[in-house]
This record gives structure tokens, C-alpha cells and sequence, in this order.
């Protein structure tokens, strides 16, 4: 590209194209983050309940923290592999959103492991009663909501509203490792299909140029 | 019959140039955005992309920083509130051009 002047209508041109280019660039590098999470969610929670159904064990759950360190790994060689683009005010936020919601469930673990081992140290006789599939559950369809409000996309915060809905109901009635398969839904409505829609956007409009 | 005469604002000289403009319009919509992205954006060459950078920069329109990713050099470059304001009121000029009916 030349420094050359131009004309009132080529001027307009060239804005238009340079944003649509780098918008597109930047919204194909925002969806692979979020199907990765997605999937690795999905999956891990397929699997969870396979296992805990077939040995009756709850002790699978820790594939969670395995599948933590699993996403960690593949989002750095991902970000090392991947045409390089900057952040948007919308993808730094979604980001953050994400981020806060690893925080959140992370040291909400912590906090029912200190408060187990608080109840067993001075043997106080109770028990830890939470339930960490429905505080989860509704945290991570409100991150979702978010996200697809942030993106202006009312068709991922419809499917939201309503699989965080059903998801709850199916937290508070059903007990067992049945309940885990709501993240599953949660995984898949909330960051897969997020994330397909992002890529399919920039896929159509590079095709269309 | 008094005819009316229309005035033209006149555009901004820095931005009415190819390559300067298409680097303001990369970096109205992000944070910022590091050389290789730029250059990557715009198919420019990496000379003239620093020489534009550079008249950008000293017109107050964009920021400049020099730092390092790992052992590499990065040139990170961000718009500027004064850059922003000329960017709005040069594309508020060209709409005004185009409004005019031609002949």
C-alpha cells in the first residue's frame, strides 16, 4: 500500500475494507478460544458422568482440574500458532468475563475443601451442604448471557436463559452424576456455539471479499 | 437570483494519504495493535509503514510504544483521543464531499 492521496469515494473505500478486514481477523481469533473452552467442557462432562456412573465414584470430578490444565496448555499453543491479532474493547471483556468465572469456581472450590476441612479439624459433627452444580451451573449461564449480550447476539442469549433455566431445575430435582451433564448443555450453548457463530461470520465475510 | 455558495471544510492532510488512513481505520476498532499486525492489515512495507507511523505519532494522532515480547522488540501503537476526534471529523468531511451532487 502506497502513501499516495486519494479521492473523496476511494477514501471511503479504503476505511470501510480496513475495518471490515481486521474486524473479521479478530472476531475469527475470539471464536477458537471459546469452542476450545466449549468442548473441553462438554466433554469432560460426558465423560465425569460415564465414569461416576459406572463406578459410582464422585472422586472423577477432579477430571475438572485435569481439564483445566488441559485448556491452559492448548490456549497458549494456540495463541503461539495463531495469525496474531489485537483485542477490541468486546473481546477484552468477554475475556475477562471468562477469567472471573475461572476465578470464581476455582476459589469457590477452595472454599468447601477449607470449610471440609474446618468441619473435620475441630469435629464439629456437620457437613459441607452445597451445591456446587447449581452454583455453577447459574454462574456460568449468567457469563454466558453476558457474553452473548456483549456480542449482541439475542439468539445465544435466548438459548442461555433457557438451558440456564432448565439446568437449574435439573440441578435441584436430580442427584447423582446425572446433574453433571448439565454443563454439557451449558458448555456447548454458552461458548460453543458463541464461538462457531463468530468463525462463521469471518469465514463468510473473507469469501465475500 | 443570488446564488448560494457552499463551503468546504477542508480534509485533513495527514489522513487523506492510503496508507495513513487504513492505519487509522485498524486502529479505531481495537485497543491497540502491535507493527506486525498492521503491516500484515495493510500489505505495507515495513519502511514506509515506520515512516507513516512516525508523522501519525508526531501529529499527536496515534501512541507509540516500544516494548518486548520475550526477547523480541514490539512496536505497539494506539490511537489517541486528539486521533479519534480528527479521525470522526475527516470522515464527517468525506460524507459532506459525497452529499454534493457532481456537475
Amino acid at each position: 500500500m502506497e502513501s499516495k492521496n486519494l479521492t473523496t469515494e476511494s477514501s471511503l473505500k479504503i476505511i470501510a475494507e480496513t475495518m471490515e478486514r481486521s474486524r473479521m481477523t479478530i472476531a475469527k481469533n475470539m471464536g477458537k478460544p471459546l469452542i476450545l473452552w466449549g468442548s473441553l467442557v462438554a466433554l469432560t462432562s460426558v465423560v465425569v458422568y460415564f465414569l461416576w456412573s459406572k463406578t459410582g465414584n464422585p472422586g472423577w470430578n477432579l477430571l475438572w482440574f485435569f481439564m483445566s490444565i488441559i485448556g491452559f496448555v492448548c490456549t497458549m499453543l494456540m495463541d503461539r500458532n495463531k495469525e496474531k491479532a489485537p483485542d477490541t474493547e468486546v473481546s477484552r471483556i468477554i475475556g475477562k468475563i471468562w477469567m472471573w468465572f475461572g476465578i470464581f469456581v476455582a476459589g469457590f472450590y477452595a472454599l468447601i475443601w477449607l470449610a471440609y476441612l474446618i468441619i473435620r479439624y475441630f469435629d464439629l459433627g456437620t457437613s459441607v451442604s452445597a451445591d456446587l452444580t447449581l452454583i455453577i451451573a447459574l454462574a456460568m449461564g449468567l457469563c454466558g448471557v453476558i457474553t452473548g449480550a456483549v456480542m449482541r447476539m439475542k439468539s445465544v442469549i435466548v438459548s442461555l436463559i433457557v438451558a440456564t433455566a432448565v439446568s437449574v431445575v435439573v440441578a435441584l430435582v436430580v442427584a447423582g452424576p446425572t446433574k453433571i451433564l448439565v454443563f454439557a448443555v451449558l458448555g456447548v450453548l454458552g461458548l460453543v456455539v458463541p464461538g462457531l457463530i463468530l468463525q462463521g461470520k469471518a469465514r463468510n465475510s473473507q469469501l465475500a471479499a | 437570483m443570488e446564488e448560494k455558495q457552499i463551503t468546504f471544510k477542508p480534509l485533513d492532510p495527514l489522513l487523506h494519504s492510503e496508507l495513513r488512513l487504513a492505519v487509522m481505520s485498524i486502529l479505531i476498532g481495537v485497543v491497540e495493535a502491535d507493527f506486525v499486525y498492521i503491516k500484515s492489515q495493510t500489505g505495507a512495507t515495513a519502511g514506509n509503514l515506520s515512516v507513516q507511523l512516525d508523522k501519525l505519532s508526531a501529529a499527536g494522532y496515534i501512541e507509540v510504544e516500544k516494548t518486548f515480547k520475550g526477547k523480541k522488540t514490539c512496536t505497539l501503537c494506539r490511537i489517541t483521543g486528539k486521533g479519534r476526534d480528527a479521525f470522526a471529523e475527516y470522515v464527517e468531511t468525506l460524507k459532506q464531499y459525497l452529499q454534493i451532487p457532481k456537475g
